[in-house]
């Protein structure tokens, strides 16, 4: 019943778990919590690594290969 | 000196010590006042409030702990009604956490109320506007109607018209992104005891080509689960064609529905 539509765990990406757990500013207390601009600095870790992730392919694909 | 603090991971009106299962182990129940906090203890090289800002940068903790967090609430979920904690919420000893029992008490009850016997799903719409585009003259009646002008035009005036065509196509586009995601939308909340509109996730955080133009969370009762899931599958087969792209991941905690604030 739930094959092909649900993303059981382990294929679940790192962006939707962050999705969850993270994007809400409002929820709890605690005596240390996350903070909207630590989250901000998580996204913004995220979409290095996505940007240095494409870097990599690219040069794999030798795009950025240009002279020697 | 590395101290020890307590990571809360949910709050519940009954709980059993959890055990038998690897994820548990390491997990603690702290009670109060009727409610149960299933925690465990960590160390302040990690939680601390200005490691764990060092920590949140580095990708492949942040990707253990968070998937820890999700895990371990969820099969919490399978024999509890639980308010999930956000990750990383930290208390620094157990008489906070009880303080914080005691003084939300009835916060905490109408979030259990509000979730019980349900579970958040997650639904995001993605367009791929390049396969809409070449779909186009099936979906807009005017842009149709354009391209008979544009091949029945003398070469000058269908140049001038297809340009028109173009800023007609963005247009449309997003006038069919906006009406297919709202019935979408609908379709799922008709099934749902609430629903959340989440921000989107830009381009360069979702490593995607195609747009995400939804972004909803759904608080389901149980016994809806196998109709949201059929209703994921019909959507996804049928409008994947015209480029849309329906994804949908569940059953959650209710992460996106339980609010408990700070007192100000």
């Amino acid at each position: 019943m739930y094959d092909n539509v649900i993303d059981r765990s382990k294929d679940i990406t790192i962006l939707e778990l962050l999705d969850r757990v993270l994007n809400k500013g409002v929820i709890l207390t605690g005596d240390i919590v996350i903070s909207v601009a630590d989250v901000d600095l998580v996204y913004l870790g995220l979409k290095l690594m996505l940007s240095s992730v494409e870097t990599m392919e690219q040069l794999k694909a030798g795009k950025m290969i240009t002279e020697k | 000196m590395n101290r020890e603090l307590i990571y809360a991971y949910c709050v519940s009106a009954s709980m059993s010590e959890p055990g038998g299962r690897p994820e548990f182990e390491g997990l603690q129940v702290v009670s109060s006042g009727g409610f149960y906090a299933v925690v465990k203890n960590v160390q302040e090289c990690d939680f601390s409030e200005e490691n764990l800002k060092k920590k949140l940068s580095d990708l492949a903790w942040l990707d253990l702990n968070v998937r820890s967090h999700v895990t371990i609430i969820s099969m919490l979920m399978e024999d509890h009604t639980v308010i999930p904690f956000n990750f990383g919420t930290i208390y620094r000893s157990e008489e906070s956490l009880k303080k914080f029992m005691g003084e939300y008490s009835n916060a905490i009850v109408q979030n259990l109320l509000l979730v019980e016997w349900k579970e958040e799903w997650a639904v995001k719409l993605y367009c791929n506007q390049d396969v809409m585009k070449a779909q186009i003259d099936n979906l807009s009646h005017e842009a149709a109607e354009l391209e008979y002008q544009i091949m029945a035009s003398s070469p000058g005036k269908a140049f001038l018209l297809t340009r028109k065509k173009a800023d007609l196509i963005d247009l449309e586009i997003d006038r069919l992104s906006k009406s297919y995601g709202q019935e979408f939308f609908n379709e799922f909340n008709a099934l749902s005891a609430s629903a959340k509109l989440i921000n989107i996730i830009p381009k360069e955080f979702s490593g995607r080509n195609d747009k995400m133009i939804l972004n909803a969370a759904f608080l389901l009762p149980k016994d809806k689960t196998i109709e949201f899931v059929s209703l994921l599958g019909r959507l996804q087969k049928k409008y994947a064609g015209i480029g849309f792209e329906l994804e949908g991941t569940g059953p959650w905690p209710p992460f996106s529905f339980v609010s408990i604030k700070e007192n100000q």
